[in-house]
C-alpha cells in the first residue's frame, strides 16, 4: 500500500507531484496542528507530557466527549443544538439531587433515601432524550430550523432548572454532598497507570464512543442520518423516514447530554444554575474543528474526538503556558477560525 | 381543516400567556436581581420573598440573568407599570454609568430606589434623596478572609508547609474579571495573610506557578463556577503534586462554589476526603454546602455573608417608603450606616464550623 503510493508520486509530473503533497498537508492539517502545538509548548514547559498532564487531558477531555457527539449528530443533519448546555445543567442538578448522601445537613429532599446509582442514571438519560424528543418532534413536524426550536428549549430548560433548584429545603443553594458510592462509581478508578489514577468515567466514554462509531458508520439509522443530512430530498423519495430519523438523531443528542450532565454532577461535585452554561458552544466548536460539516451529511466520529482534545489540549497547553485570560479568548477564537477555514479549503480543493 | 384547528388552539395558548398576571393589583415593591443562578443571591430571594409576604406587602421578582441592558428595560417597565418602590441588585458594578441612569429613571418617576447587594458608589447614592444602599463592604470579605488563613497558617505552618521550603504555596481562583468583589477579595485576602504570616517571622505566600504574574486563575465565563474551579485545579495538580515535591498547599477561593469544584479535584487526588490529609481551601459565602464541607474537615474555612440581615434591612426601607410619613432611613439607628451615605452595612463574620 505505502510502495504503491511513493510509486504513485514518483510516476506524476512535478506540478501534479506539487499538488499532491498539497492537498495532503491540507487533508492533515489538524493533525499537523495538533502535533506542532504539542511540541511548542512542551518546549517551553517539558512538564507538559508528563504522565499526570497527559491523563489530565484525557479525562478532561472525555467529560466533554459525549455532549460533542451529540450535538454532531445534529451538526450532520445541516442543523445544530443550542439546548445541550442547559440540558447538562439540569441533568446535573436533578442527579445530584436524588444522589446526595442520607444525613446530609443540606439535603434536598430529606426524606428520599439514597437511589440506586443506577436507577438515577437511568432517569436522567430519559429527561435529557425527553428535551431531544421536543427538539426533534418540533423541528420535523413544524419544519423549523432547530437553531430556533433548541434555541426556545434551551429557555424552557433553565427556567425549569431555576424552578427545580428553589423545590424543598434547597433555596437555590447549589446541590453537593453527594453519595460516596455514585461519587467513586464517576471518579473513582480501578485502573491507575504509573501512579496516576485513570477516573472511571473515562473507560465509559471510550466505551460510549465505540458504540456510537458503530452505530454512526454500521447501522440504517446512521447511513439514513447521513443520507438525509447530504440531501433530505432525495432521501425522502428513496424511502427513508426523514420525521423519525430527525427525532431520533435529536433523542440520541439528549441522552448523549445525559450522560455529560450524569458525569459533571459527580466530577464537579457543587451542581449549579450555572452548570453546563456555554457548553455547547465548546461542543459545536470541537464538532466543527473536527470536520463535521455545518453543510451536512459530513462527519466522523473521529473527528469530533480529535476536536473535542485539540480544544482542551489548547485549554491546559495555555495554563502550563501562563497565558494571560484575555489573551486565551482570542487565542481559541483565532484556533476555531483557522482550523474550520483549512477544513472548508479541503472540501472546495476536492471539488 | 386539522392544522386550521392547531393554528387556533396554538394562538388562543398564546394569547392565555398574557392573562397569566391579570387580575391581580400591581405590585408596590418590584425587586431586580442580578442572576437568578448565583447561589448567594438565591438566598436572599427566599429571605426577602418570605419577609415581604409576611408583612402583607406585594412585590414582583425580576431576573436580569447577568444582563444590564436586561435590567434597565425591566425597571423602565416596573416603573411605567406604576411601582411605588424598585429595589436593584445591579449587574454592573465596574462603572457608574448604569446605576446613574437607573437612578434618573427613578427621579423622573418620583419613586423610591434602593440598591443592596453589589455595591454603588456614594455620588450616586447622594445623588438622589429617595435612594439608599444596603450590603457588605466589599473589602471586608477579603481582609476576613486574609485574617483567616494568616491565622490558621501562623497556627500550622509546618503541618501545611508539605515541601519544608518554609514558604506556603497557594493557587487563587478568582470569579470574574472587573469585578469590585473579585478583585477585592483577590487582593486583601492574600495582603490579610502575608501580613499574619510576616508578624510571625514567617515568609510571605507565593503563587504556585512562577510563570503566571497575575497570581490567580479567573473563570473565563465570568461566573464564579465550581466547573471552571475544578478544571484549573485538576491541571494545576498535574504538574503540581507531592511526586514532584511542589504540591499546591493552600487554596484560596473567592466565593465557595469554586471553593467546592477545587476540594471535588483534590477529591480525585486524594486529598481532603475527611481523613486527616487535607489542603486547607477557603471561600466566601459560607453557603450550606460550603458549611457542610468546613463541619466534616474537608474545607478549612469560609466568611459568612448574612443573607437574613440583608433581607430585614430591605424590609425596613421598603416599609419606609411605603408609609406616607416615615423617613427612608427611619429606624436604622441600631444599624451600621456610614457616615454622611444612605449605606447600610451588613457586618461579614468568620466561618470556622
Amino acid at each position: 500500500m505505502k510502495i504503491k503510493a511513493i510509486e504513485k508520486i514518483k510516476g506524476m509530473e512535478k506540478g501534479a507531484r506539487r499538488t499532491y503533497f498539497a492537498e495532503l498537508l491540507i487533508n492533515n492539517s489538524l493533525y499537523i496542528f495538533l502535533l506542532a502545538a504539542i511540541v511548542f509548548i512542551q518546549c517551553l514547559n517539558p512538564r507538559f507530557l508528563s504522565l499526570p498532564s497527559i491523563i489530565n487531558i484525557i479525562s478532561l477531555s472525555a467529560a466533554n466527549l459525549p455532549m460533542a457527539l451529540g450535538v454532531a449528530g445534529a451538526i450532520i443533519l445541516a442543523g445544530t443544538d443550542l439546548s445541550g448546555g442547559r440540558v447538562v445543567g439540569l441533568v446535573a442538578c436533578v442527579a445530584a439531587a436524588l444522589l446526595q448522601s442520607s444525613g446530609y445537613a443540606a439535603k434536598m429532599f430529606p426524606n428520599l433515601d439514597t437511589l440506586p446509582v443506577f436507577a438515577v442514571f437511568l432517569i436522567v438519560i430519559a429527561l435529557g432524550a425527553l428535551v431531544g424528543f421536543v427538539n426533534g418532534y418540533c423541528t420535523a413536524t413544524f419544519h423549523l430550523h432547530p437553531f430556533i426550536v433548541t434555541l426556545s428549549t434551551q429557555l424552557i430548560v433553565y427556567g425549569g432548572l431555576l424552578l427545580f433548584l428553589m423545590i424543598g429545603n434547597n433555596n437555590g443553594q447549589s446541590i453537593s454532598g453527594l453519595d460516596n458510592g455514585y461519587i467513586s462509581f464517576i471518579k473513582g478508578s480501578v485502573f491507575s497507570l504509573g501512579g496516576t489514577p485513570i477516573p472511571n468515567y473515562v473507560w465509559y466514554v471510550i466505551a460510549l464512543t465505540a458504540i456510537l462509531w458503530v452505530v454512526w458508520n454500521k447501522t440504517a439509522f446512521g447511513k439514513n442520518m447521513f443520507a438525509i443530512g447530504s440531501n433530505a430530498e432525495a432521501a425522502t423519495v428513496s424511502g427513508v423516514n426523514v420525521k423519525w430519523i430527525t427525532v431520533a438523531v435529536f433523542v440520541l443528542a439528549g441522552a448523549l447530554y445525559g450522560v455529560t450532565g450524569f458525569i459533571e454532577a459527580a466530577r464537579i461535585g457543587s451542581n449549579s444554575a450555572a452548570t453546563g452554561l456555554n457548553y455547547e458552544l465548546d461542543a459545536i466548536a470541537a464538532c466543527v474543528i473536527g470536520g463535521v460539516s455545518f453543510v451536512g451529511g459530513t462527519g466522523k466520529i473521529g473527528g469530533v474526538v480529535l476536536g473535542v482534545l485539540l480544544l482542551r489540549l489548547i485549554f491546559v497547553g495555555l495554563n502550563f503556558l501562563g497565558v494571560d485570560a484575555n489573551m486565551q479568548y482570542i487565542i481559541k477564537g483565532l484556533i476555531i477560525l483557522i482550523a474550520c477555514a483549512i477544513d472548508m479549503r479541503k472540501y472546495l480543493v476536492r471539488k | 381543516m386539522k392544522k386550521r384547528i392547531v393554528a387556533v388552539c396554538l394562538s388562543l395558548f398564546l394569547l392565555s400567556t398574557l392573562f397569566v398576571g391579570c387580575g391581580k393589583k400591581e405590585s408596590d415593591v418590584h425587586v431586580f436581581y442580578y442572576t437568578y443562578s448565583d447561589t448567594y443571591i438565591s438566598t436572599v430571594r427566599t429571605a426577602l420573598d418570605s419577609k415581604l409576604k409576611d408583612a402583607g406587602i406585594s412585590y414582583q421578582d425580576y431576573d436580569a440573568a447577568g444582563n444590564q441592558t436586561t435590567q434597565t428595560e425591566q425597571i423602565r417597565t416596573a416603573i411605567t407599570k406604576g411601582a411605588k418602590t424598585i429595589l436593584v441588585n445591579i449587574v454592573n458594578t465596574g462603572s457608574d454609568d448604569a446605576a446613574t441612569e437607573i437612578v434618573g429613571l427613578a427621579r423622573d418617576a418620583g419613586i423610591s430606589l434602593i440598591f443592596f447587594n453589589r455595591e454603588v458608589s456614594d455620588s450616586v447614592i447622594k445623588s438622589y434623596e429617595k435612594c439608599a444602599f444596603v450590603g457588605t463592604r466589599a473589602v471586608e470579605a477579603g481582609i476576613l478572609q486574609g485574617e483567616m488563613i494568616g491565622e490558621y497558617l501562623v497556627e500550622h505552618f509546618d503541618r501545611v508547609d508539605l515541601n519544608k521550603d518554609g514558604k506556603i504555596s497557594y493557587i487563587l481562583f478568582k470569579g470574574e474579571e472587573g469585578n469590585n468583589e473579585a478583585i477585592y477579595r483577590t487582593k486583601y485576602s492574600v495582603e490579610g495573610a502575608n501580613a499574619k504570616l510576616t508578624a510571625a517571622g514567617k515568609a510571605a505566600l507565593s503563587f504556585y506557578d512562577k510563570s503566571n504574574t497575575n497570581g490567580y486563575l479567573v473563570d473565563q465565563n465570568g461566573q464564579w463556577s465550581a466547573a471552571a474551579a475544578n478544571d484549573y485545579m485538576t491541571t494545576a495538580l498535574a504538574s503540581h503534586n507531592a511526586a514532584n515535591g511542589n504540591m499546591i498547599e493552600l487554596v484560596i477561593c473567592n466565593n465557595d462554589s469554586m471553593a467546592e469544584g477545587a476540594i471535588s479535584a483534590l477529591n480525585a487526588a486524594g486529598y481532603n476526603k475527611g481523613d486527616g490529609n487535607a489542603i486547607p481551601v477557603f471561600g466566601v459565602d459560607a453557603t450550606e454546602a460550603a458549611k457542610a464541607l468546613v463541619k466534616d474537615g474537608k474545607m478549612a474555612g469560609t466568611v459568612m455573608q448574612d443573607a437574613d440581615g440583608m433581607a430585614s434591612a430591605l424590609l425596613l426601607l421598603s416599609q419606609n417608603t411605603l408609609k406616607a410619613d416615615a423617613g427612608l432611613m427611619d429606624g436604622t439607628e441600631e444599624l451600621s450606616v456610614d457616615e454622611d451615605v444612605n449605606k447600610i452595612r451588613i457586618a461579614y463574620g468568620k466561618y470556622l464550623g
